[in-house]
């Protein structure tokens, strides 16, 4: 019998998150050299249309668990519920994405089950005959492949890490498998009282102007005070439709406000140009602007993980090389003046 | 209250990290420097404005890890815990989430504790497993990522708001006792003071070997430690600075990102 992969699918206001078919690709990887079934868990109190929707989309077996208080997440009844239904169904691979939710309950729900955790997953890959799964360590300068004999095992998988599946089927569509997965539904009707839903606040950096920039320069803790995030706003003025942003702990600092925080728990950007001076690269600020166009990275330390992801990569002191770039800016644009001066003056 | 609060020594953010020749964990090179896990100076800050707030607070301070780690005890007692846990793991190894977790919560465990507070994750292995698992081997709830608490008026519960995607929070209610995983920018961690320093350094740290408690099965193995592959094929500016300023000029303007 092959090993089983459960997969928790991620899910907000009806639509199926995306880290949700990234883990399909995860799972995918694994059954490559377990070959094994994989099933799709979804909670919540309305999951009919998302269950519907994975179902067309990946053609896999979808349990929907309609839980009548889980209208929001809510760690309590999560870890309840889902320690309940794989103490019944036990799985060999439990994939969670590595989300605000996820990173709550998966730790826990490990150690429910009596098996093993491995967090902010990036890939899988078989090495001296063992499964191992690969994450990051010290803010992504190293890596680390883990592996278990324990069961089962809990993952959670760093958003944006894997290139999220989609069907081969072209036949039904772009976005349709020819065969629809089967769809079991159940209703959970349980409560906890440790935790108590109260509402949900919006988020600091809504209304942001930074994800309508063509051109964004970011500063992080390299900038090392808030009077040098100056270097930064020199910067940007050299673009047309530019906007300053900032890494989480220059918006801690009070350096910066949050509304200008790049990141997962700030504004997900994509513009032109991202420039990035004195950030290290951690993963929750790379997801934030990995979709940048093109990627200039300035930091003094050659290791720093922004450099993986860079397009330009340079090695430099921030406050020396920025007012240097900016000075080598205006020379250039001074002698292409003259030049249409002259040329001007010429045509005259 | 009583509150504690794991602390974990890392190393300094910008200091070098190699991998031992064994590539089963690192190896800290002479000229490393320690620290608090930063994650773990919020937690650290956020129990003492508690007892700032609730009169009676005893805020203690709990680690793992090796001798050198005392002295991020030391640092937890000189920004104003009153006492602290040392739990001495003489191994060199990697030690996963887990063990660390089951230890801690075989040492809470019956100690009266209405919270305990750890950081949202640590610097240098980034689990964010150690605070959920606490709770999960007690028993109790666990809310991560907290942005603001307030323990209610009867101390059977404690108002918390969560940090989700994209900033929003989620606000919960939840009852005491429980574990709280702290997001940074909940406060603005307080240096010691000198006369704190000094007076840290007269407490008495109780340690308890890690050998004490039930042997358990970590579960996971570390196969091997690697440095990353760049995932974008990026180009290495060289040259004077004079020579890179130019050098990005003239790709920004053949991409027309500059002109
Ligand atoms: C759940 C969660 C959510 C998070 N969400 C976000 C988020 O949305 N956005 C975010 O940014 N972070 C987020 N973080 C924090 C994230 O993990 C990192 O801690 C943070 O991104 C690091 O910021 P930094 O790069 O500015 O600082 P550091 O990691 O301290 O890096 C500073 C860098 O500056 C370099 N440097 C120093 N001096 C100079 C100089 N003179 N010139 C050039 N370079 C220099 C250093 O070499 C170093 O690489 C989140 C964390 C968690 C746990
Ligand atoms: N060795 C340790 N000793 C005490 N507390 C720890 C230790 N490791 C982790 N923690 C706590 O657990 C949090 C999360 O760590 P981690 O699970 O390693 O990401 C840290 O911010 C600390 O508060």
């Amino acid at each position: 019998m092959g090993k089983k992969t459960a997969i928790i699918a991620e899910h907000h206001n009806g639509e199926i998150s995306t880290v949700t078919y990234e883990l399909l690709a995860l799972a995918k990887g694994i059954q490559e050299s377990e070959a094994g079934d994989i099933c799709f868990f979804i909670l919540g109190a309305d999951t009919e249309k998302p269950a519907q929707t994975l179902s067309t989309r990946t053609g896999e077996p979808v349990h929907a668990v309609c839980i009548p208080g889980l209208a929001q997440y809510n760690g309590a009844l999560y870890k309840k519920a889902l320690s309940a239904l794989f103490s019944r169904t036990p799985f060999d691979y439990i994939l969670a994405p590595h989300s605000s939710s996820g990173m709550d309950y998966a730790p826990a729900l490990s150690m429910a089950l009596g098996g093993s955790c491995i967090t902010g997953v990036k890939d899988v890959v078989r090495t001296d005959g063992a499964l191992c799964f690969v994450r990051s360590l010290f803010g992504g300068k190293l890596s680390a492949k883990l592996t278990t004999d324990t069961g089962p095992l809990v993952l959670t998988l760093q958003p944006g890490a894997l290139k999220a599946f989609s069907p081969e089927g072209k036949s039904q569509g772009p976005n349709q498998v020819s065969n629809q997965g089967t769809i079991e539904r159940s209703v959970l009707d349980i409560t906890d009282d440790n935790m108590v839903y109260a509402g949900t606040k919006a988020s600091p950096s809504e209304g942001s102007d930074l994800a309508r920039a063509d051109v964004i320069v970011s500063g992080g803790r390299g900038i090392r005070d808030a009077q040098n995030y100056n270097h930064i706003e020199m910067l940007a003025r050299l673009f047309p439709r530019s906007a300053t942003g900032g890494s989480r702990p220059i918006c801690d600092y009070k350096w910066i406000p949050y509304s200008k925080q790049v990141g997962i728990t700030g504004t997900t950007v994509s513009p032109k140009l991202y420039i990035a001076c004195g950030i290290s690269g951690a993963p929750q600020h790379v997801e934030g602007m990995k979709n940048a166009g093109f990627i200039v990275a300035v930091n003094t330390d050659p290791d720093a993980p922004v450099f993986q992801i860079a397009d330009v990569c340079i090695v430099e002191d921030l406050m020396e090389f920025i007012p240097f770039f900016i000075e080598t800016f205006k020379q250039k644009r001074r002698k292409k003046d003259e030049r249409n001066d002259l040329g001007e003056s010429f045509l005259a | 209250m009583k509150i504690l609060v794991c602390v974990k020594q890392v190393m300094e953010g910008e200091s070098p990290v190699r991998v031992h020749d064994s590539g089963k964990w690192i190896n800290p090179c002479a000229s490393a420097r320690f620290e608090m896990n930063p994650f773990d100076t919020y937690a650290v800050e956020e129990a003492l404005q508690i007892r700032e707030n609730v009169p009676g607070t005893l805020v203690h301070a709990v680690t793992v890890g090796p001798e050198s780690s005392r002295d991020t005890l030391r640092r937890a007692l000189g920004m104003g815990a009153d006492e602290a846990v040392h739990i001495l793991d003489t191994g060199t190894g990697y030690r996963p989430p887990f063990l660390t977790a089951s230890w801690i919560a075989a040492y809470a465990g019956g100690k009266g504790y209405d919270l305990i507070l750890t950081g949202i994750m640590s610097a240098d292995e980034m689990n964010g497993q150690t605070g959920p698992m606490i709770a999960q081997s007690l028993s109790i709830p666990c809310a991560s990522a907290v942005l603001y608490e307030k323990p209610g008026p009867d101390r059977t519960h404690i108002s918390i708001e969560r940090e989700i995607e994209g900033g929003a929070r989620d606000m919960f209610e939840v009852k005491l006792p429980c574990v709280l995983t702290l997001q940074t920018g909940i406060n603005a961690p307080r240096y010691p003071s000198l006369s704190m320093v000094l007076r840290a350094r007269k407490k008495e740290i109780t340690v308890i070997p890690a050998g004490v408690f039930v042997d358990q099965e970590p579960g996971l193995r570390l196969h091997s430690l690697y440095s990353p592959q760049k995932q974008r094929k990026g180009i290495l500016l060289k040259g004077t600075m004079e020579e890179k300023a130019k050098q990005l000029m003239d790709i920004l303007a053949q991409k027309a990102l500059l002109t």
